[in-house]
């Protein structure tokens, strides 16, 4: 469960700052190549080897917060949860006063470091991720 | 009261104790205290991080943070379960503190906060905003006295930042609401924590996410999740 070890197995090495190292997950479900022969995708016919290759992400939007047009899209796998949220943001025109947090599980919001790919194959089923989010005042 | 129902102490006990058994699973040093009195009590987790980005390795820890060996003054680690490859002087070193509270008045769980360096020096207000993830700094800059205070510890009485929960329930509520109808045991503090954790440098690895919906003996959720330790 060494960090460097999952560093290895799961970021492109040449987008990941250390601070995106993924949290942990077991050796033994990770493919053990280095990612430049990339992990094979769940559940899809892709050629691996592609690092920037994008993965479905499917929004969900919860409460009151404001539907999205156009709920799929494809992102890149390094795109962070911090990059999405800010998309979201400057699509659903949010002001700074309001923070939009993203969950996966419908319940756990990933830190904003966290790479989507990451998510997708620990989350993603059927070709695609599911993510929630939702707008809120959440300080003071 | 929908609120009670969600949040009353019990739960918040509950959810604490479920979250930290999730912890010992992974090692992520979250422990619960007692108060004196044994009433109440509080989770509490320790870590440090290199200030000026030197690189480590630990197990367990949040992704986010470049930490290393934790030294706890009252505890032996085991040596075997952790490699330190680079050393730093100790005033790189900044410990963080968190403690999850419940707070009564507020009926929703708190998060106090604070950081030192090694020597004990706290650290001033400005390091802590510093500190706040580019994704929260420009909420939290527009009302910064309503955010994070300072305030004083409930049970160890010491002064400790605080992430202030007078919207908890409002950002939390239709989070749960919404994740309830699929799983009615979604752990609540796991789903707050993080939440507003990243904030102040609080990063909870993925696989609280599994485990938060696989609580009381489930097998394994969905099918298509990877099984995270």
């Amino acid at each position: 469960m060494a960090e460097e070890q999952e560093s290895t197995l799961l970021l492109p090495p040449s987008t990941a700052p250390e601070a995106e190292v993924p949290a942990e997950v077991s050796p033994e479900t990770a493919t053990p190549e280095p990612p430049s022969s990339a992990a094979v995708s769940p559940g899809t016919e892709e050629p691996v080897g592609d690092t920037k290759k994008k993965i479905d992400i499917l929004l969900k939007a919860v409460g009151d917060t404001p539907i999205m047009k156009t709920k799929k899209w494809a992102v890149e796998r390094t795109r962070t949860i911090q990059g999405l949220i800010d998309f979201i943001k400057k699509f659903l025109k949010l002001v700074a006063s309001e923070q939009l947090f993203i969950y996966v599980n419908q319940s756990f919001a990933p830190s904003p470091d966290q790479e989507v790919g990451t998510l997708y194959e620990c989350f993603g089923s059927d070709g695609k991720l599911v993510l929630h989010y939702c707008k809120s005042q959440a300080w003071g | 009261m929908e609120e009670d129902e969600f949040f009353g102490e019990k739960t918040f006990q509950h959810y604490c104790a479920e979250f930290i058994k999730h912890s010992q699973k992974i090692g992520d040093g979250w422990e619960w205290r007692a108060s004196k009195d044994c009433s109440d009590g509080y989770m509490c987790k320790t870590h440090f991080q290199v200030k000026n980005g030197t690189a480590m390795s630990h197990q367990g820890t949040s992704a986010h943070v470049q930490t290393f060996l934790p030294v706890e003054e009252a505890v032996d680690p085991p040596l075997d379960d952790f490699e330190v490859t680079e050393t730093t002087t100790a005033a790189e070193v900044i410990k963080y503190e968190y403690h999850v509270l419940y707070s009564c008045s507020y009926q929703v769980p708190v998060l106090y906060f604070r950081a030192s360096f090694l020597d004990g020096r706290p650290l001033a207000l400005k390091d802590i905003w510093e500190g706040v993830h580019e994704c929260y700094k420009m909420r939290l800059l527009q009302g910064p006295w309503d955010t994070i205070t300072q305030q004083e510890h409930p049970i160890l009485g010491q002064p400790f930042f605080v992430l202030h929960p007078c919207k908890t329930s409002e950002f939390l509520i239709p989070v749960l609401k919404n994740s309830r109808k699929i799983n009615r045991n979604v752990n609540y503090i796991t789903s707050w924590l993080s939440m507003v954790g990243p904030a102040v440098g609080l990063n909870l690895p993925l696989s609280y996410a599994t485990a938060a919906s696989q609580e009381e003996g489930n097998v394994s959720g969905q099918d298509n999740q990877r099984p995270l330790i």
